[in-house]
């Protein structure tokens, strides 16, 4: 796997942590987190901005502009490929672009960072 | 939607060799039988998650868990040690029983967060943890899940 897309894989894992715990309702991993394992979710989401950053910083400048260019206009910048389908815009991926996660490859329609999960 | 829908018998294992918190949440994983490099990763974020705070949530059990693109869909996973291991749980006691529960960010079926709110309810019940020590085979822990209807 191209190290970059690795990178990228953890931010977006760490971000939809990270949104979850936002999400302060019953039943929402903000409270199981609080009441099963007591976790402090501000605190929790705080930790995680910090990774999150730290993270951002080491990504390369070319890689770097787009992930930001993406993260503003979606929640995920890092689509998963199933089936052949991106999973950011539910377009099928171009039968010519190789289902390799060794190169850093975005989708043509939406523009999100491709992970082929199969 | 009941938790035995999500165990099959090749994700339990009741013999972890695991001397540490790392080894028993790599042998966890290796149950789930992911690409190394996905393996990888995903050991990454559980870390990440213990980091916050130990999801040992006591009476000798332990339920680490984190959302991760390298799955396609929901993933659940048990073992058992034998001597239970320190995993900084929020009783200070040591762990031996270990429920892993993996899913995607995208996850159309919803059913992650239902899922760990239902294996935190099976482990509140108070026989729970003498019956999870008395299992011999991956089948009894299926009956157990049967029995318990959670």
């Amino acid at each position: 796997m191209h190290p970059q897309l690795e990178i990228l894989l953890e931010l977006q894992d760490l971000k939809a942590q990270q949104r979850e715990l936002a999400e302060a309702t019953a039943d929402t991993s903000h409270e199981i987190e609080r009441k099963v394992f007591r976790v402090k979710p501000e605190d929790a989401a705080a930790q995680l901005q910090s990774k999150i950053e730290e993270m951002e910083s080491v990504l390369a400048p070319d890689v770097a502009d787009r992930y930001r260019i993406i993260s503003r206009r979606r929640n995920r910048a890092v689509a998963p490929v199933l089936n052949g389908i991106c999973y950011g815009c539910f377009m099928t991926v171009p039968t010519g672009v190789p289902p390799s996660n060794d190169e850093i490859r975005w989708c043509e329609h939406c523009g999100s960072f491709l992970y082929f999960v199969d | 939607m009941q938790l035995r829908e999500f165990f099959t018998e090749d994700v339990i294992k009741l013999d972890l060799q695991g001397a540490s918190k790392d080894e028993i949440l790599k042998e966890l994983i290796s149950l789930l039988k992911l690409p190394e490099k996905s393996e990888g990763i995903l050991f990454k974020m559980l870390k990440r998650r213990e980091n916050l705070g130990s999801t040992g949530i006591g009476r000798g059990i332990a339920i680490p868990h984190c959302r991760s693109l390298v799955v396609n869909h929901l993933r659940v996973a048990f073992g058992r040690r034998s001597d239970a291991i320190d995993f900084k749980a929020i009783d200070d006691k040591p762990v031996s029983f270990f429920f892993l529960i993996v899913a995607p960010p995208l996850e159309v079926s919803n059913q992650y967060l239902p899922v760990l709110g239902k294996i935190a309810q099976l482990c509140r019940e108070p026989d729970v943890p003498e019956k999870l020590a008395q299992i011999r085979t991956p089948d009894q822990f299926l009956e157990l899940l049967d029995q318990k209807q959670v």
